[in-house]
């Protein structure tokens, strides 16, 4: 119900400029999340969403109002803190129903909406704990509950996951993305974890020092990247980037192995392949050959890594593939799925 | 402090030989806490056994630690001229009245100096704990002085005015300390659920810091209920507290030990019972929720 603009948005901090020039539109009930690395400025962004950080320049608006000056309690919007934020005085009913008492709504109402929300989170049988005694998970859960008691305007997501162990995480992933399709409410969620935001958005923004680079969707990101910072972000393992040197037919890498390839420039540039998109193959159709650096068992597939100097190639191999130390790999490319970056500013080569 | 000690030892695994340095300083170590100990403790039980002495046992040798036990000296401090009675509700009111206007005061204070940026904020929180720098006796005469112009001499507001001036800068600094260990994560959510500034504070920022206020309400209590040298210049006869109360035992007749001795229970025993109680909500404070 709540469409969310940011309009030229900049944030310094003393003489750190955090966030520059930020143009985003967030659709109503978009899942939209801001992925980059600490310090990139996302949380800065979310921050001056939620009016806990003031704009040092630009407009933030809901619905087309501008809500610059509307200090933080009034902008209806819910947060789930990294840390949880929750109050560690009150007990897990308490800390559900606080918003419910900010806003004046009756004891017996708020009961009623506690359990609700408790139950959607699977927390009724811990109402009378202090958040001391839950686990992370748990307190996970109660800051989750406490944000969808009522329907804000906007949930807001910082790191939310990242203090879970790996395996809660992934199930507290489905629940998250569950409950905002299921409550219909627009929400922005910061990460640094490029899993968490392929599985989770409807659009992805990838920031890095205060810009965006590329706002899609995960799968537009993850095929079709502007650059080689995003295609190196996305996808795990991330895509290969190989500096080439090329001639017409070939090209060499940086220690001096030839490959086969046929690049759109002649001179330094960067190509990008992802391991799925190698193959091994025979030496006589192989646009490469190299020695084996490592060999990993993933179960569902094996992992090939070799190795030009100090830049380390990953190609995908059968699940019934073996392979020893010292054995020469030949790997071949699907010419259809090569990128081409400029090897210096980085950007996409089109060809 | 001393369960703990014990608790140490015996849960030490059965066979446990101890480290040579551990034994060794054992009775030396022990030793030093026995004069310790002493010298706390003498002075407070010389006190509490001459308060139920006759006069004639005070002085002699043989009733040291023999004597028939009265209570007529706690009768008598409060009978006519000593009159303790009015003495101790003067105490209570200066030093409650110093505490419930101070400790609100210093709250909003250090809140303000843990959260907030503003210029000078260093300097000022400097200069308020370096007034607690100037001795005493250099003031006192200016605010002598003072109240008498404002006609407030031998009144109790003009001692919890005083003892506001001392217990403040305490109180500021120490409170500066657990708000500052208060995350600031809390109060952003509580902002985001729709709490106003004031309303964080009262619900979430007290609660949170309740052990810490309730140390600096019980230090300032403390520190009031002591005092000496304000009262003994601005109070005169309707202010009087108790430690002004007890001077008055030295009489030309010669200093009224067990009388003196009185006063002094009654000058201790509401701190012993105040810390007393205070210590159990203390610890309740701190490991409240975490029992089931």
């Amino acid at each position: 119900m709540t469409q969310i603009s940011l309009r030229g948005l900049h944030k310094t901090f003393g003489s750190t400029h955090v966030v520059k020039d930020l143009h985003l539109d967030i659709a109503d009930q978009e899942f939209l999340v801001l992925l980059g690395p600490s310090g990139c400025g996302k949380t800065t962004t979310m921050r001056m969403v939620a009016g806990l950080e003031q704009a040092t320049h630009g407009e933030i608006s809901f619905d087309g109002q501008r809500i610059n000056e509307v200090p933080t309690q009034k902008r209806d919007v819910a947060m789930v803190f990294q840390n949880y934020g929750l109050y560690p005085h009150m007990t897990v009913a308490e800390n559900i129903a606080y918003p419910l008492k900010l806003r004046g709504i009756n004891p017996t109402d708020r009961d009623a909406a506690v359990k609700k929300a408790a139950a959607r989170v699977e927390l009724g049988a811990y109402l009378h704990r202090r958040p001391r005694e839950l686990s992370g998970g748990q307190r996970q859960r109660v800051a989750l509950a406490r944000s969808i008691v009522r329907t804000p305007k906007v949930f807001l997501m910082d790191e939310p996951l990242s203090n879970l162990d790996a395996k809660l995480r992934v199930a507290m992933r489905a629940e998250i993305k569950h409950l905002a399709h299921e409550l219909e409410v627009t929400t922005l969620y910061v990460t640094h974890d490029q899993v968490e935001a392929m599985t989770l958005a409807n659009r992805v923004a990838i920031m890095k020092d205060g810009v965006i680079l590329q706002l899609a969707p995960p799968e537009d990101i993850y095929n079709d990247p502007v650059d080689a910072y995003v295609a190196g972000f996305i996808g795990s393992p991330a895509m290969n980037l190989i500096s080439l040197n090329s001639d017409r037919t070939w090209a060499k890498a940086e220690n001096g192995v030839k490959i086969q390839v046929i690049a759109p420039r002649m001179g330094q540039i960067t190509l990008g392949i992802r391991a799925e998109d190698m193959q091994l193959c025979a030496e006589a159709d192989a646009n490469f050959s190299a020695e084996l650096f490592a060999f990993e068992l993933l179960g569902d597939a094996t992992m090939v890594t070799v190795k030009f100097g100090s830049t380390s190639v990953a190609v995908k191999g059968d699940k019934n593939l073996r392979l020893k130390f010292g054995d020469q790999v030949h790997v071949r490319f699907d010419p259809a799925r090569l990128y081409w970056f400029d090897s210096s500013t980085g950007l996409r080569i089109r060809a | 402090m001393m369960t703990a000690a014990h608790e140490s030892r015996e849960t030490r695994i059965p066979g446990y030989v101890a480290p040579v340095h551990e034994t060794a300083g054992n009775w030396l170590r022990q030793l030093i806490i026995f004069i310790g100990i002493t010298a706390i403790l003498l002075p407070i039980s010389w006190i509490a056994i001459t308060a139920f002495k006759l006069p004639r046992d005070v002085y002699s040798l043989d009733s040291a630690f023999i004597f028939s036990p009265t209570l007529e000296n706690l009768q008598t401090v409060f009978e006519h001229p000593w009159n303790l009675g009015s003495k101790i509700f003067n105490s209570l009111c200066v030093a409650g009245g110093t505490v419930l206007l101070a400790i609100p005061m210093a709250t909003l204070a250090a809140y303000a100096f843990s959260r907030f940026e503003f210029r000078f904020k260093k300097t000022i929180f400097l200069v308020v704990i370096a007034s607690q720098f100037i001795p005493a006796a250099v003031v006192v005469l200016p605010y002598f002085l003072m109240f008498k112009q404002m006609g407030m001499l031998d009144t109790r507001s003009a001692l919890i005015l005083v003892n506001m001036s001392i217990v403040l800068p305490y109180a500021v600094w120490m409170m500066k300390g657990f708000i500052d260990a208060v995350p600031l994560e809390i109060e952003e959510s509580a902002m985001v659920d729709g709490a106003h500034r004031a309303r964080v504070i009262w619900e979430i920022v007290v609660p949170a810091a309740l052990p810490g206020i309730i140390t600096a309400a019980v230090f300032s209590f403390t520190l009031t209920w002591n005092e000496f040298l304000f009262a003994l210049i601005i109070s005169k006869q309707d202010a009087l507290t108790l430690p002004i109360g007890l001077i008055g035992f030295r009489t030309e007749r010669g200093d009224l030990w067990e009388l003196m001795a009185a006063g002094g229970i009654l000058i201790t025993a509401p701190m012993f019972i105040l810390s007393l109680l205070v210590q159990k909500q203390f610890i309740q404070s701190l490991t409240a929720g975490s029992v089931r």
